[in-house]
């Protein structure tokens, strides 16, 4: 089946096209931030034709997006309202009240989506075992919608306290406003985020009813347009999960996309790992400004329960918290375009960026401060003449200069020295997250492999493998455009999870029972309307601590029926996965289980999504003649050579037959540039894959 | 490194940055594992590490009142422990309000790290306990407490894992004198597993590294923290800076108590602090021991001065603090301090007030004041007692160009405690969250509004320890600002409204809503000059 996937960024759309040869496509163009769908539009023209494919022909349309994101960011959603309990209009206002710099008095916290205006109070109580306290007031919700309406409300989002253990205020609220007022938009947290802590859930369904609005009219159009132009079959989503959904599912529940491209990019790290049977994959995704880290356990990404959006300098707590699954993911203030500098007499990298404008110093559009792709350049890791395959030019000598002046004279180092200062400043904050994405979560970096990609990607992820002790790197054909091969290759999955408070103990499978019970029923309603015909593949997790601890650690469950014999199963699964985590176990402890959460995950079936293998390796673009004759050498730095050594340039043609290279060298690609360092081994997978195999060099690089 | 005995800036930069990691990691480690509220939503803990000679090298980004009681800490339980004395696998736990952070809750555990049978440093880590015993739960209480002994457990330094194997005869001490023994238990496990992670990292760091590069690296780090501190400081116009505020009082019936601080800056990259001139100590459980002075003085003049560099004992080389012996902020042995946490704003006020003079635009108006009530009891639902530690965190003076932010937290840097959470573990129900509006002080740029909650007692019976002030000394403003509001605290017993003290002891009945309140001040700039 042909299919075409398309991921929009903030700078670049990329989209990929397999067709029914088993050939590939690859297409990166710039964005078009008014109107993103003009990009999209343009680049399928521009793919059809390359593959000589007529629209009609198209079975599965993939999109990842930033979409609902950037409205967050931007604070740009629909004018949104929120209907609370009495006494807790200000929930969202007092958020959780910690700074996220201890020293730094004068920051402030995130700006809410909904004003102080725009919250309106009902009379009414849960309590925490879903009991009324003090039942729904009539008059109290007609005098809310009445605020709604007149303040000129688009979407309202309602959250009540302790709405998790029972909806049932919140589904009345809902039927109230569908009758008095159906143009509002609704998002009820009982829904969207079913789960304690009243804060977060609030601000999850918050989101979700702020962008609501956006998205649907967002994919309305494109779909429109994809209709328009020919295109016949469904268009799916990425989620944040990691899982394609259908477009009216992402409509009702758009906060679930927020993290739609990065899911992709970790996914397409699990099906390259998979493909050079690694299971373990820690994926490492470097452009111009941040670093993305994420991770795969046994072939499958990794998924957090909660993240948060629009960080401040990428600080842990500065963002708005969201509830909703989402692949494990660490951001972090370092790409080709950060800034270094010089403080205490010691080297600081980022988070400040050049970005593309000025951008860095070799650039030559005005930017004056050094930045990791200057020192890159300086280097000898980028070719002057090859960035971007060619099509810019950059200013070796004018990187050189700026590092000298800016770095390497305050600390009395040469340009060179300077610039490998900057270059291993940068990786060691990338190895300082890389931790944290690894050895904190229990995961021994020599059990895994590294997939790299992004535009800054392959060229820092060997000295990075070798700092943190991952014995494999993989960069992957097309690494330049991976979110969107990610998108090929993921299935439509429905997650549904609920809070319930319980002791684990060998008589808790029937109240296990009966939450999955509750979960099946919703996930089942979800399935339908994905319009799958094959029959879903189920799998159970939960968030499991300590009795008495605050945070809990994820419990893959068992699959099949609940039954006599499940409360001890779900404890044997706690004491794993706690043990992993924190090698340790308090055997006098009571296990406690607090949320839970059921995946339904669709097959490949006949609606064009899902997981087909496609070959990778196989473009159908690049035709040999399109290559500039390159230089064979270039002096780059490896402080393990002594500095500047006469560097093979190859390409991965040059590695077809199989053959491994030691390095140094350097393998340039139309869309990225892999450093091999001295010691390592590289060469192409049968999948098409550029495999480095790291030898355990000096751990004392200084 | 090379024959200097100096090591390239850039494996020194490497080298540091792990050491903020490591820091980091430690706390996450211990908020994961932690069981008491406080600890696991509140944050009310603190990680550091420390040089062979004891010196501390690293902090993570957690409560700066323990942060700044670190390094004498570890100093003070070495005299207990001579280095020579420790094994391997050994750890240090501690709570004594002199050597720790200023009172009994707050456990302190001291890990010596060994690399190939040599001593290299120490990792350490400190938590607020929910419970240490004594009159009250929560082992806070104020008014009535007038010497340390009725505050609960005093643990001066003791062997608490001797070599790998924790000593089951201390924890049954300890337990057996708190009212909460399984919460306790949990967080002590959870500083010791903190550590344990700290110390691997460590081990291979040193691996890496070499002791030689990694012992020249913390020498620099100490020595640029110092410099870096000393510039900073030096930007100061010199001169003394005087200020003086008053905290209410210390229980009911009693008198304010003078909180006054002398500034010397001498132009030159030095700093004093002098608390001399305040109240003498008092005989009720909220007296600040000097470290606990120390440790939110340095907050103070780290956030006027020098709000972005890591916090090491090299950035405090030239801050001296000083109080005179027996006066509220350096007490004699045995006074009582349960209650000092109130003090940490105030201190910071007060410091604020004078260091509006030398550095204005970067000075505020007084913070709204917080309340932190422990509401202790039996859950008759379990048959468990239970205490509940809440954390109300009210709203920011005015700032230079900007108006005070409502409900962010002030100096020490908690969470507060979702209302689900409480609910779902204590026998209350909260009535009411809400900021108040018109309560920040009026001004070019407003405080922040103060904020209000109220919680219902479902259990039969229970105890509040109150702990709050600015119930009747206003938060001031600046340059002209209006004052903020004062604070109220009460009780809602059937048609009665009884005002609480803010620092009462009282026992409650089911039925009974507390209700407290906290309010700030704000800033004028004076006309033209912003």
């Amino acid at each position: 089946m042909i299919r075409v996937a398309f991921d929009i960024g903030g700078t670049f759309t990329d989209f990929v096209l397999h067709d029914d040869r088993g050939a590939t496509h690859f297409l990166k163009i710039p964005s078009t931030q008014r109107d993103p769908g003009e990009a999209v539009m343009r680049g399928l023209e521009t793919l059809l034709a390359r593959a000589g494919i007529d629209a009609g022909a198209v079975g599965g349309i993939l999109h990842a997006t930033t979409v609902a994101t950037n409205a967050v960011l931007e604070r740009k959603g629909a004018a949104t309202g929120l209907i609370t309990t009495e006494g807790f209009r200000d929930v969202l206002i007092i958020g959780r009240q910690k700074r996220y710099e201890t020293y730094d008095l004068y920051i402030n916290k995130p700006t809410p989506l909904v004003q102080r205006r725009h919250i309106a109070e009902v009379d009414e109580r849960m309590d925490f075992d879903g009991s009324v306290v003090t039942e729904l007031g009539a008059a109290s919700v007609e005098r809310a919608i009445d605020a709604m309406v007149a303040s000129g409300r688009e979407t309202v989002a309602v959250a009540l306290l302790h709405a998790y253990a029972n909806p049932a205020h919140e589904q009345a609220i809902r039927a109230r406003i569908a009758e008095r007022a159906p143009h509002l938009s609704v998002s009820i947290s009982s829904e969207v985020s079913p789960k304690f802590r009243e804060y977060e859930r609030t601000n999850t369904t918050v989101a979700n009813a702020y962008v609501k609005p956006i998205v649907s009219r967002y994919i309305a159009n494109l779909e429109q347009a994809l209709a328009a132009r020919g295109f016949q079959n469904e268009l799916f989503v990425m989620q944040s999960s990691g899982g394609l959904v259908s477009t009216d599912i992402a409509r009702d529940y758009p906060i679930r996309i927020i993290e739609s491209g990065p899911a992709a990019g970790v996914l397409m790290g699990a099906t390259v790992g998979t493909s050079e049977a690694a299971d373990h994959v820690i994926t490492f995704d470097m452009g111009g400004t941040t670093a993305k880290l994420g991770a795969v356990d046994c072939g499958v990404p990794a998924i957090m329960p909660s993240f948060e959006i629009g960080h401040v300098r990428y600080k842990k707590g500065s963002g708005l918290p969201v509830n909703i699954p989402a692949v494990e993911l660490l951001e972090i203030g370092a790409g080709g375009g950060s800034i270094a500098a010089v403080e205490m007499g010691m080297v600081v990298v980022g988070p400040e960026s050049a970005g593309a404008d000025p951008g860095p110093i070799c650039y030559r559009q005005g930017g004056t401060r050094p930045t990791i792709t200057d020192a890159n350049v300086v280097l000898g890791y980028i070719a002057p003449d090859w960035f971007n395959a060619g099509a810019m030019t950059l200013d070796a000598e004018a990187a050189r200069a700026g590092i000298a002046a800016e770095i390497g004279a305050p600390l009395g180092l040469e340009a060179g020295e300077a610039a490998w200062g900057i270059h291993l400043v940068a990786t060691a904050a990338m190895e300082n997250a890389m931790r944290i994405v690894s050895v904190e979560q229990g995961r021994d970096p020599r059990l895994y492999a590294m997939v790299a990609f992004g535009g800054a990607g392959p060229l820092h992820a060997a000295r990075l493998a070798r700092l943190i002790g991952i014995p494999k790197v993989i960069v992957p054909h097309g690494a330049g455009v991976g979110s969107a091969i990610g998108l090929l290759e993921a299935a439509p999955r429905i997650d549904v999870s609920a809070t319930r408070v319980m002791q684990l103990d060998r008589n808790a499978f029937k109240t296990i029972a009966e939450v999955y019970d509750g979960l099946q029923a919703r996930a089942v309603a979800d399935v339908r309307r994905l319009g799958a015909t094959a029959e879903p593949v189920w799998s159970r997790h939960a968030y499991m601590r300590y009795a008495g601890q605050g945070f809990e650690v994820h419990v893959d469950l068992p699959a099949g029926p609940i039954g006599a014999g499940y409360g001890e199963a779900a404890i044997d699964a706690f004491n794993r996965a706690y043990h992993r985590k924190h090698k340790f176990l308090d055997p006098d402890a009571v296990i406690e289980a607090v949320d839970w959460t059921l995946v339904a995950t669709v097959p490949a079936g006949d609606r064009g999504a899902g997981g087909m293998g496609i070959g990778i390796g196989q473009s159908g673009d690049e035709a040999p003649d399109e290559r500039r004759i390159r230089p064979l050498t270039r002096m780059a730095w490896f402080p393990e050579a002594g500095g500047y050594t006469e560097t093979r340039i190859l390409t991965r043609r040059d590695l077809i037959d199989g053959a491994a290279i030691a390095g140094p060298a350097i393998i340039e690609d139309p869309d990225s540039t892999t450093v091999v360092l001295p010691g390592d081994l590289a060469r192409i997978s049968a999948a098409g894959h550029l495999i480095i195999e790291i030898s355990e060099g000096e751990q004392s690089v200084g | 490194m090379n024959a200097s005995g100096t090591v390239d800036p850039i494996t020194l930069t490497v080298i540091w940055n792990t050491m903020l990691s490591i820091a980091e990691e430690l706390g996450t480690t211990l908020r994961h594992t932690a069981f008491s509220e406080g600890v696991r939503e509140g944050d009310d803990f603190s990680t550091a590490l420390f040089d062979a000679n004891a010196l501390m090298v690293a902090q993570g980004n957690f409560s700066p009142g323990h942060l700044g009681a670190m390094p004498t800490c570890v100093k003070l339980a070495l005299e207990y422990f001579p280095p020579n004395s420790l094994k391997p696998g050994d750890s240090i736990l501690l709570n004594d309000s002199f050597i720790g952070s200023g009172h009994f809750p707050d456990t302190f555990q001291i890990m010596p790290v060994f690399v190939e049978a040599r001593l290299v440093g120490y990792v350490a880590c400190s938590a607020h306990q929910v419970d240490m015993g004594g009159a009250a739960p929560g082992s806070q209480k104020v008014h009535g407490v007038t010497e340390s002994f009725q505050e609960g457990l005093r643990i001066l330094p003791v062997r608490f894992v001797r070599e790998g194997t924790i000593d089951e005869d201390i924890l049954r001490i300890v337990l057996g004198n708190v009212r909460m023994p399984d919460k306790v238990r949990g967080d002590l496990l959870a500083q010791h597993t903190a550590n344990l992670t700290a110390y691997g990292r460590l081990e291979a760091m040193f691996r890496d590294y070499g002791a030689e590069t990694i012992e020249t690296a913390y020498k620099a780090i100490l020595d640029r923290s110092e410099a870096a501190m000393r510039a900073a400081l030096a930007k100061v116009p010199a001169g003394t800076y005087s200020f003086e505020d008053c905290l209410d009082d210390y229980g009911p019936g009693t008198e304010p108590v003078r909180m006054a601080v002398d500034i010397t800056f001498d132009g030159k990259g030095a700093v004093e602090l002098d608390f001399s001139r305040s109240s003498d100590q008092v005989p009720a459980a909220i007296n600040s021991y000097i470290n606990y002075t120390r440790a939110y003085a340095l907050f103070a003049i780290k956030v006027f001065c020098d709000a972005r560099q890591p916090q090491t004992e090299g950035a405090m080389r030239p801050v001296t603090i000083t109080a005179r012996q027996g006066c509220f902020f350096n007490p004699r042995f045995p006074a009582p301090s349960g209650g000092r946490a109130i003090l940490q704003i105030r201190i910071f006020d007060t410091i604020n007030g004078a260091m509006a003079q030398a550095l204005p635009e970067r000075a505020m108006g007084a913070f709204s004041h917080w309340s932190n009530p422990n509401i202790g009891g039996v859950d008759e639902r379990t048959g468990k007692p239970f205490v509940m530690y809440d954390l109300g965190l009210a709203g920011y003076g005015g700032r230079h160009g900007e108006d005070g932010p409502e409900a962010m937290t002030p100096v020490m840097n908690c969470t507060n405690i979702p209302v689900e959470v409480h609910e779902t573990h204590n026998p209350v129900r909260v009535r009411r969250m809400a900021l108040l509006p018109d309560t920040g002080g009026a001004g070019q740029w407003r405080g922040g509004c103060g904020m209000l909650k109220e919680i219902e007692v479902l259990a039969a019976r229970a105890v509040l320890s109150h702990l709050g002030d600015r119930h009747k000394v206003q938060p001031y403003g600046i340059f002209g600002g209006k004052p903020g509001a004062l604070a109220e605290s009460n009780l809602y017993r059937g048609n009665q409204k009884l005002a609480l003290h803010s620092k009462e002891t009282r026992d409650l009945e089911q039925g009974d809503v507390l209700s407290f309140n906290a309010v700030w001040g704000w800033r004028l700039w004076p006309a033209g000059a912003a």
